[in-house]
This record gives structure tokens, C-alpha cells and sequence, in this order.
């Protein structure tokens, strides 16, 4: 059982952004709300901020200004986290509690809490304001993360609300959650990303913290439980992970006759390695080369023949 | 998704081009040719036509100035030197091979012998000059000009309180850019002519109109005698001019072609001499003869008068459509010959360079800018689509010959056709920036609310940067003011006086803001000192409208107009019964003003996070060691995020400007209405203004159109939009043109899918009554490399308010300000 933790329930939720005119995860104009905490630790992480359930504190060494300057938060911190270093500051992670003060003093922003905690209604009158975006485009709403799953009962709340605005809904999920949970969120969504990242289950656990039974059992269960909502099977292809043409084969194998099913390969990134320094955690995947376009492309091809247009 | 490696197929065409590729050349050989005679070049001035123009008016002295006017342009076309260009099929040019500028001593006459100096030498902008041809303006052209200027007697009859807003009063040359008058650098704000007349009748037909009504005139009427004739009779004078200037060239061409060796190039210029025998003489029969003929016309008026911007092309796609469709069909045309007709003509609009003499006409036109916007699209006469195979010809061509010339225009409406608005985002996708769009959804309700007529609004062409014009309806044509609104909320910080100009008291002392104890008070002292400048702003325009019509005619113009030949009056009088007469007031520095204003009132009245000593102290240092002041009032709320509270400010901002123009244009009989159009005008606007409550440093940029401050739009896109939305004021009919500018790198509209939405964000932008939109499609990697590296990105496009430039013909400052601008990315 993957429990909710506290301050997480049916009125309000962890949000760490809202996105909007995003234009790569779903169809059309869209926004994405991005739910904090995920069950996963993948390497590769984009969104390290993401992971944690709670709202944590970031802290953006170049945007800040130096003690000289300023000291705002030397003077505010009442559990003596952070201290001086040379100019700049340190945080003292294991003190830290998370409280928010220094980020709300600081003036330029190089401490930022990373996560809030919104309701329904605040997430969607956001969402609500980009509606004749969506309606020209056919964007809508997407749920991310993190995982929205392991915000179940927001996410089905916010979800509901969506569908009251008509407002279409994706969801993006790494489908790591008890089947109930997944069953009760994807009755109010109109298209799925599912990102299924190795069929292998061992390398699955090295690489993201968890094994895939549960995941690739959650898939096969919503084929079935929803056969009209569109599904695309998204996977990041990770140099060292599953960039071999077995892995890719073998994805496409346990997809390969599910009529609501299309497939997207998406590169590795290094987008997201600052966050890790802002956050004070270590980038596990550090002098990992993006893939080469052309290697990319390779894999493309052979998704092509295996699944002709339904890529 | 490997975002930072996405090139738009413009960079692309450059980067093989770089490595010695040239496939993209197919098909256009003979374009290429044209452009690489003088694409590297610096552009030159040619003299003559302010020789010849000179030498006309000192002749004419004491007769009527519209007359005098069409007699220098029949001397001009007289002996003006005529040119066949090699490889070109298009004849018809204003000065030498290369390009060129012109020179307008109406205009700047009296201080040429100075400035001439100087341009060789000047950042923005640049020209040479030969010495011989100096010598002609030192000696011949600046003397004679001396005392008659219209800027000269325009400082002399300022008040002497407006007079202090408008220049530096120990030296009216110089532009204060506080209250800024745009009337002395150009004889005429943007303007569009009726080609479709010429096309249609020729000059002859118009020649014989003239004649007529001379023939029919009360002989004892004294305003027949002393208006109505020498008018008439200006408009047979220069249909003869321009008809001789065309027949030269015939005469040049069968000279040439006497001499040709090669076979096809003689058959050519055999047809060229044809052509400008027959054209713009009389009606058009084919589609070349269309073509040849607009270029004259459009050639001769850039050489009888300085448009500013540029003399427009109107609705292009419509009035050549009768010509095209009819060859095609009857077999005398293919696509291909038409795309390269006017292809020839885009290479012959890209050799004349709109020079500005003046360094206040330089600053507004930086990058040799130009505006001569070729409408596409929109709706016909009686509200049909009217888009046609030739709109989606011209999008072709910009696609795939991204050249910055001509500045392309496509009209969108609510029914606008899928494909239309799919061609349309593939060609913004290429790169080059072009089309920008006008709004028919917002433009049309508008003219119908100033008294056009549905046919009329249903017609308009875009004219210059983003305006709107009825050809045969509009007459309005003076250069109007600019008000530098950040330069007001510097006043109120300062007290009526501003950091540059020291202790002078340029505006209205509305006190210490040390001791206001509300935002209401705060908010008083900043509509005091707007009124004020705008009070300033109208006065001068009054001294304008009346003093223009004795230093400006325009007989080629006003014979392409219906109501100055039905009323024998120059299209610069200022009053023409049955004329709409819209004018405008320039808001300058929006976003710097409404973003400075919102952090004052959460900073220091709502949240009392600062004091306003703290603010003025820190302003008044440029925020030297007051980094932590200049980081809070950043992050302050900012236009251009959806905020609604820094929107409902905007919002404000923009009512108390449209609520003055409301009151006080009925008095002057023109529309004035409220516009943010800067061209480029927002980097010497700002280099007046000292550092101000946004976070802004001193004397940097302002915020430009109705664009969010640099780097302050962190929502994307669509929040542009909305912000734009939210701080408009619908109830108002004196609102004008916005000019909102969106970069996006290519990775955001990459593909078919990529298309699609740019298509889908275009339409909401047409719901959402937004009057303009111009996208800049490029990587801020490539924008830092060309800085670093000009000649290697020479043909690099970029959008500047309103107009693509060659990134690398602009001035250092301006290339920042550019790199600056928020990116729109998503990963």
C-alpha cells in the first residue's frame, strides 16, 4: 500500500508549478500542474524538486547576491541554518526546517521553496485562465510530478473540477501505485502518458528505485479498464539505462496490438542538473552525454518499423 | 528533447551557406545575382534628387507650393540620371547602383552641410558619401535651405513651455525625447497610396481627369483661381513627370539593348523598353506591366516626398490578382515567372535605404528600417475571405527567400482559411519574423466607430509599422507626438525634474513623494505630470497640423486620392471634407511605466517592505551597493504574467491617457488616439530616463509597444496575451495600434504538430481583439554568436518592433536589448 502522506487530502495538494503554453506532453495548448513527491528516484531525474513529498527549500548560488550586499536571511533563520560561506551562503540541510522564512525574505530570489500547498480551486482557476488557449488548440489540462497518482485523492478532485470546467485532462505517470488508485484517477482523464522505462526489471530497481511488476501490470489493467482513452507509452531513452535496441525491442514487444496505444522515444537531458546544487543533492548521472541525434534517430527508426504510424 | 540544437530553417540557410552550400539558390539565380551585388555593401548617398529639387524651387519662389512641388519633381524627372540594373527585369531607381538613400533638404536642409559629416561615422545607421557629391550639398543644396525649414519655424512657434519638452532649448536640434515631435524628420506619417487607380487608368487617365475639372472650373471664382487651379494643374505636371521619368527609361533600355551581346538579356531589355513606354502611362494589360508600373509609382513617390516608414504597398494580393489569374490562365505566366517578378521587385525595394538625416529620425529607424508593409489576406469590400492564390504565392516567397524586404503584412480574420493559417505559421516558423499580423477582428470595428463606411473598413491596407489605412478615406498626415510616460514617473520621483537634466524644472512640481502618505497620492502626482505632457503633447500638435501645409505638398499622392481630387486640395491641408483624420499619441515605455508604478504600491504602501526614501536613494544611485532594493523591486509583480493586479494598473495607465485624448482631439478635429508603436525609438527613450522603480538601471531601454520588460514575462506566451487583453480599454474608441513582439525559439513550433499550435495560438490571438502580433523565431545562442561574430552572420534576421533588420546592422545596445527579451521555451 503507497500511502498519502500528511497535509496531502482531498481539498489540497503539493503543487511546485504551474506551467503554461506547454506544448510537448499532450495534445494542444496546454498547462501542467506538477504534483510533489514521487515513489521513484530515477537517476536521471529532470525535476529533483519533484521527488520529495513535502515543500523544500532551494537554494540558486548564482541568482544570490552575496552577504555583503545582503543578509536577510542570516538574520531570519530561527533554526541557524544557513550560514555564511566566503560571500555567498551555505545551508545547513540537517537544520533546515523547511519553514519558508529565509525564501520569503530573500530579495532576489536564490532562495525559492520549491512546493506549496494549493486547493482545488486556486490550481484550477489558474488553469481555468489559458481556457480559450485549449479551446482553439485542444489543449487542456495535464497532471505531472512527480507522480500525481501518489496525490490520488487531489488529483481526482482536481480532475473532477477540470471536467466540470470542460476542461480536458492528461495525465502523466510513471504508473507506480496500487490499482485503485490508478482506476479511480483515470475514469476523469481524456489521454494518458505512461512512461514504461525498462522491461527489465532488475535494471528497473538499479536505476529508479523500484522494480516493474506492479507497473507493467498497472498498464495491461488500464488497457483493458479504459479501451477508449488514448495512451501514449513514453519512454526516456537513458544512456547506460536502455539505449540498446533490445531494450527499446522489448518495450515495444509488450505494447505492440493494444489499439489505443502509441509509443514516443524521448532523449536524455541534463536540463535539470542545476536543480540538483539548489536543492544540495548529488546528480548520480553527472558526465552522462546527451544522446547523439543520430543515435536517437536510429531508435526512432526501429519504432517505425516495428509500430509503422503509431509512434 | 534536445531543445538547444533545433535551428530555424532561416539559421540553417545561413549556416550552409557559411560552409559553401548553396542549393537553396536553385531556381533563383537571377535574384541571387541582384542580392549579392550589393548585400554586403554600405549604403551610399545619391544626391541628385536634392540637387535637382533645389535647383526646381529656387526657381519657383512665390508660386503656390503644390505647384512648385510637381515642378521640381518634372525637373527632377527630367535630368535625374536613369539606371537599368544588371539581371534585373524591374526598372526604376531613386540613386546609384548598391544601396542608397536620398536626401530631403525640405526637411534637414538647413543643417546638411553639418550632418553630412557626420553620417560616415555615426553607430546607428551608417552612410557614405563621396566628396564631390559633399561638396555639391555644402556648397549647392545646405545654403539655399537656411531659415526655411519646417523645423526651424516649428521651434520658433512652440510656446516656450512646450518648447522645453520637445528639445534641448539651447539647441532645438537636439530632441529632449520627453514630449518628442515626429513631424520635422518626415513630410508624412505612414501612408498608402491607391495603386489600383494607376493599374487601372494610368497616369493618363488621371492626367485627363485633371484636365477635365481645370476645363470646368468657375473662371471669376477666386478659390477656383487661386486653390482649385494651381492644384489641378500640379497634378497634369507631375503625371507628365513621372510619365517622362518612365519613358527614359524606355529610351535607356532600347539603348542597351542596341549594344547586348547576350541573346536573352537583349530580348530582356527589348521588353523592358516596351513596358515603360506603355506603363504607368496607361492601364496596365498583364501582370508585368502591374508590376512595373506599382514600382514606378511607389519609386517616384519615395523620391517626390519622405513617407515616414517608407510609402506602403496596399493590399498587394488583391489588386495584382486580376492581372495574375487572367495570364495564368490564358497561358502567358507560370507561378514560377510571377514569384520571380516580384522577387525582382524585392531586391530593388532592398537598395533604398529610408536615410535619416537628423539623429532624432536615426534613433527612431535604427538598422535602416523600413515599413513599406505589402497587406495579404484579410476581407474583401463586402466582408468575403479574400485570401487568394497570390496571397499564398507572396507567403511562398517569403519562405523560401527570407529576405527582410518587403515588410509582409498578413490580415487575419475570424474566418480566415485553415490553410491561410497554416502557410502563415510555417513562414513565421522559417525564421525571418515575417508576416506580422494585424487584426482585422479589432481594426475594422474601430475604423467603423471613426465614421468609415463598412466597404471602407472592409478595405483597409496596413500601412508603415502596424497602422491601418483607407486609402481614398484617411487624411491625416502629420508625424505625431511621442510621450515618454517613464519620463513622468521619473518626475514624480524627482519632483518635476529628472537626474540627467539636473535642477532644471522640466515638468510639474507635484511634491516631495517622500512625504505622500497613500498610493492615491502617489497615483495623483503621476496623472498630474501625464496631463501635463500630454496638455504639451496637443499643443504642439496644433502648431503642426497648421504649419505643415506651407513647407509640404504631395501632388503625386493627392492624385492617387479620391476626396483631394474631388475637392482640388493637397492631400497636407488640414482639413479635406469627407476625410477621416486619424492621428495618434505615442505611449512610450508602457511596461516600465506600469511595472515601476506596481512596485511602489506593494512594496512601499502595501507590504511596507521599503520606504520611498529607500527607493529614491537607490534611484538616485543607479543602485550602486543597493542590490537587495534593485532584487525586491524585480521581483515585484510584473505586466505581461496575467497578474490581475499589475493588469488593473495597466489598465489605468492606459485609461488615463485614452480619458484625455477623449476630451481634447474633438477640439483639433482629428482622432488622436493612444498607441504603442515605438519602432525603435524605446533605446533613446531611454536613454533620458534615469533608473526607475522596475529595477530598470539608467538610461537603458524601455520597455517597448505594449511588450512586457525585458525578461519580466516569465508565464509564457499566453500570459503575453492575456496581460494585453486585460489592460485594454474595449470602451474606448480612441485606442489605436499595440505592438506586441513574442520570441520563440524553433524547438516551441517545431514540426507539423509544432505548426498546428503556432496556427492554434494565432487564432486565440484573433479572438482575443489583440491588434498585433510579430513572432521572432531564433535561438538567443545564435543572437550571442552573431554579436560576437558579425561577419559570419551578416544575413541574420532579427524582429525589432515592428520590422525585421539585419541583427548585425545594429547598434551594440540594441543587439543586447534584443538578447535580453524574454525566450519562450519549453523543455
Amino acid at each position: 500500500m503507497i500511502e498519502a502522506t500528511n497535509g496531502i487530502n482531498k481539498k489540497n495538494g503539493i503543487i511546485f508549478n504551474i506551467q503554461r503554453y506547454s506544448v510537448h506532453d499532450g495534445p494542444g495548448i496546454r498547462s501542467i500542474v506538477f504534483l510533489k513527491g514521487c515513489p521513484l528516484t530515477c537517476q536521471w531525474c529532470a525535476n529533483p524538486e519533484s521527488q520529495h513529498r513535502q515543500p523544500e527549500l532551494a537554494y540558486n548560488d548564482y541568482k544570490c547576491i552575496g552577504t555583503s550586499e545582503c543578509q536577510y536571511c542570516l538574520t531570519i533563520c530561527p533554526a541557524g541554518a544557513i550560514q555564511k560561506n566566503q560571500d555567498k551562503i551555505r545551508i545547513d540541510r540537517k537544520l533546515c526546517t523547511n519553514c519558508d522564512l529565509c525564501a520569503d525574505s530573500c530579495p532576489s530570489k536564490a532562495l525559492n521553496m520549491y512546493g506549496k500547498s494549493m486547493s482545488v480551486n486556486e490550481v484550477l482557476d489558474t488553469v481555468e485562465q489559458d481556457s480559450i488557449f485549449y479551446s482553439r488548440s485542444g489543449g487542456g489540462m495535464t497532471l505531472s510530478g512527480g507522480e500525481p497518482l501518489l496525490q490520488a485523492d487531489f488529483a481526482t478532485e482536481l480532475l473532477k473540477e477540470a471536467k466540470r470546467r470542460r476542461i480536458n485532462t492528461t495525465i502523466e505517470t510513471c504508473g507506480y501505485a496500487d490499482w485503485e488508485k490508478v482506476e479511480q484517477v483515470c475514469q476523469y482523464v481524456d489521454n494518458i502518458l505512461f512512461d514504461i522505462k525498462s522491461m527489465n526489471s532488475n535494471k528497473h530497481k538499479e536505476f529508479t528505485g523500484v522494480p516493474n511488476e506492479k507497473i507493467l501490470d498497472n498498464f495491461q489493467r488500464l488497457c483493458n479498464r479504459f479501451p477508449n482513452t488514448p495512451i501514449t507509452v513514453r519512454t526516456p531513452v537513458i544512456p547506460g539505462f536502455n539505449d540498446t535496441e533490445q531494450d527499446i525491442v522489448a518495450i515495444l514487444n509488450f505494447i505492440k496490438g493494444i489499439p489505443q496505444v502509441r509509443y514516443e522515444l524521448l532523449g536524455y537531458h541534463r536540463l535539470g542538473e542545476p536543480k540538483y546544487i539548489y536543492l544540495g543533492k548529488d546528480y548520480l548521472l553527472s558526465g552522462v552525454k546527451p544522446m547523439a541525434e543520430d543515435r536517437l534517430a536510429v531508435l526512432k527508426k526501429l519504432v517505425q518499423e516495428h509500430l509503422g504510424d503509431k509512434h | 528533447m534536445t531543445t538547444c540544437c533545433v535551428l530555424s530553417p532561416h539559421e540553417q540557410r545561413i549556416q550552409e551557406e557559411m560552409l559553401g552550400k548553396d542549393d537553396f539558390k536553385k531556381g533563383r539565380e537571377r535574384i541571387y545575382k541582384i542580392l549579392e551585388s550589393f548585400h554586403t555593401q554600405r549604403p551610399i548617398i545619391d544626391v541628385e534628387r536634392a540637387k535637382y529639387f533645389t535647383e526646381s524651387m529656387k526657381q519657383t519662389e512665390g508660386e503656390p507650393l503644390v505647384l512648385r512641388w510637381s515642378k521640381a519633381l518634372l525637373h527632377i524627372a527630367q535630368n535625374m540620371t536613369v539606371y537599368i540594373d544588371d539581371n534585373n527585369l524591374l526598372v526604376g531607381r531613386g540613386g546609384q547602383p548598391g544601396r542608397y538613400g536620398m536626401l530631403f533638404p525640405e526637411l534637414d536642409g538647413d543643417f546638411l552641410d553639418v550632418a553630412i559629416e557626420q553620417l560616415p561615422s555615426r553607430v546607428e545607421s551608417p552612410f557614405n558619401i563621396s566628396q564631390a557629391d559633399a561638396d555639391i550639398v555644402i556648397n549647392e543644396i545646405a545654403p539655399y535651405w537656411k531659415g526655411k525649414t519646417f523645423h526651424e519655424k516649428l521651434a520658433e512657434a512652440l510656446p516656450a513651455d512646450t518648447l522645453k519638452m520637445t528639445y534641448d532649448p539651447k539647441d532645438p536640434l537636439k530632441s529632449r525625447f520627453i514630449v518628442n515631435e515626429t513631424a520635422s524628420f518626415r513630410s508624412s506619417i505612414q501612408w498608402v497610396h491607391d495603386y489600383e487607380r494607376v493599374l487601372k487608368r494610368g497616369f493618363k487617365g488621371i492626367k485627363e481627369e485633371a484636365q477635365a475639372k481645370l476645363a470646368a472650373l468657375d473662371s471669376n471664382s477666386p478659390v477656383a483661381n487661386m486653390e482649385k487651379a494651381p492644384y489641378l494643374q500640379a497634378v497634369i505636371t507631375v503625371c507628365d513627370a513621372i510619365v517622362l521619368w518612365a519613358n527614359r527609361h524606355a529610351k535607356l533600355a532600347a539603348e542597351l539593348a542596341a549594344t547586348e551581346a547576350d541573346a536573352v538579356r537583349k530580348q530582356e531589355l527589348l521588353e523592358i523598353s516596351e513596358i515603360c513606354q506603355w506603363v504607368p502611362e496607361n492601364p496596365a494589360r498583364n501582370f508585368r506591366e502591374a508590376v512595373q508600373s506599382q514600382w514606378f509609382t511607389q519609386m517616384f513617390s519615395r523620391i517626390e516626398q519622405k513617407t515616414g516608414t517608407i510609402i506602403s504597398n496596399g493590399r498587394m494580393d488583391q489588386y495584382f490578382y486580376p492581372f495574375y489569374k487572367k495570364d495564368i490562365e490564358e497561358g502567358r505566366l507560370t507561378e514560377e515567372k510571377a514569384v520571380e517578378l516580384l522577387e525582382c521587385m524585392w531586391v530593388a525595394m532592398a537598395q533604398f535605404i529610408d536615410l535619416y538625416v537628423s539623429p532624432t529620425g536615426g534613433a527612431f529607424n535604427e538598422g535602416y528600417a523600413h515599413w513599406e508593409a505589402v497587406t495579404i489576406g484579410g476581407q474583401t469590400p463586402d466582408g468575403r475571405d479574400a485570401t487568394n492564390e497570390l496571397s499564398y504565392l507572396f507567403l511562398k516567397s517569403k519562405q523560401e527567400f527570407p529576405l527582410n524586404y518587403p515588410d509582409l503584412a498578413a490580415r487575419i480574420h475570424a474566418r480566415s482559411p485553415e490553410r491561410y493559417m497554416h502557410e502563415v505559421a510555417l513562414t513565421i516558423k522559417e525564421g525571418s519574423g515575417f508576416p506580422k499580423l494585424i487584426n482585422d477582428e479589432e481594426v475594422i470595428p474601430l475604423l467603423l466607430s471613426k465614421g468609415a463606411a463598412f466597404e471602407e473598413a472592409y478595405d483597409y491596407a496596413v500601412s508603415g509599422c502596424s497602422e491601418a489605412r483607407m486609402p481614398n478615406r484617411d487624411t491625416f498626415t502629420s508625424g505625431c507626438a511621442y510621450v515618454n510616460f517613464a519620463s513622468a514617473v521619473e518626475m514624480v520621483l524627482h519632483n518635476g525634474k529628472t537626474l540627467l537634466t539636473g535642477d532644471e524644472v522640466i515638468g510639474l512640481e507635484t511634491g516631495d513623494p517622500r512625504n505622500f502618505q497613500t498610493w492615491e497620492e502617489f497615483w495623483q502626482a503621476y496623472t498630474a505630470q501625464t496631463t501635463n505632457f500630454l496638455k504639451h503633447a496637443f499643443i504642439q500638435m496644433h502648431v503642426i497640423i497648421n504649419l505643415r501645409p506651407k513647407h509640404f505638398a504631395t501632388p503625386l499622392g493627392s492624385s492617387m486620392h479620391d476626396l483631394c481630387m474631388e475637392h482640388c486640395l493637397d492631400l497636407h491641408t488640414p482639413v479635406i471634407a469627407g476625410g477621416i483624420d486619424m492621428g495618434y499619441f505615442e505611449l512610450m515605455g508602457y511596461g516600465t511605466v506600469v511595472d515601476s508604478l506596481v512596485a511602489i504600491k506593494k512594496l512601499v504602501f502595501e507590504e511596507k517592505k521599503l520606504t520611498m526614501a529607500e527607493i529614491i536613494e537607490a534611484l538616485k544611485c543607479n543602485f550602486e551597493g543597493k542590490e537587495a532594493i534593485r532584487q525586491m523591486l524585480i521581483n515585484a509583480p510584473k505586466y505581461g504574467n496575467n497578474d490581475c493586479y499589475v493588469d488593473a494598473i495597466a489598465r489605468d495607465v492606459d485609461q488615463q491617457a485614452l480619458e484625455f485624448t477623449r476630451k481634447y482631439s474633438k477640439e483639433l478635429g482629428v482622432h488622436l488616439d493612444l498607441r504603442l508603436v515605438p519602432f525603435t525609438s524605446h533605446v533613446p527613450f531611454g536613454k533620458v530616463v534615469s533608473a526607475t522603480p522596475n529595477g530598470r538601471k539608467a538610461y537603458t531601454p524601455l520597455a517597448d509597444g505594449s511588450s512586457a520588460s525585458h525578461g519580466a514575462d516569465v508565464n509564457g506566451p499566453t500570459a503575453v496575451l492575456l496581460s494585453n487583453f486585460n489592460s485594454k480599454n474595449y470602451n474606448y474608441r480612441e485606442r489605436a495600434s499595440r505592438l506586441l513582439n513574442i520570441k520563440f525559439t524553433p524547438s516551441c513550433v517545431a514540426g507539423e504538430e509544432g505548426t498546428q499550435k503556432l496556427a492554434s495560438f494565432i487564432r486565440t490571438w484573433c479572438d482575443l481583439k489583440l491588434w498585433h502580433l510579430q513572432f521572432n523565431i531564433v535561438n538567443k545562442e545564435t543572437l550571442l554568436k552573431a554579436k560576437k561574430d558579425p561577419d559570419k552572420y551578416r544575413g541574420l534576421i532579427v524582429r525589432v518592433a515592428g520590422y525585421s533588420a539585419y541583427f548585425c546592422d545594429l547598434s551594440p545596445d540594441l543587439q543586447d536589448d534584443i538578447i535580453a527579451r524574454t525566450e519562450h521555451d519549453t523543455i
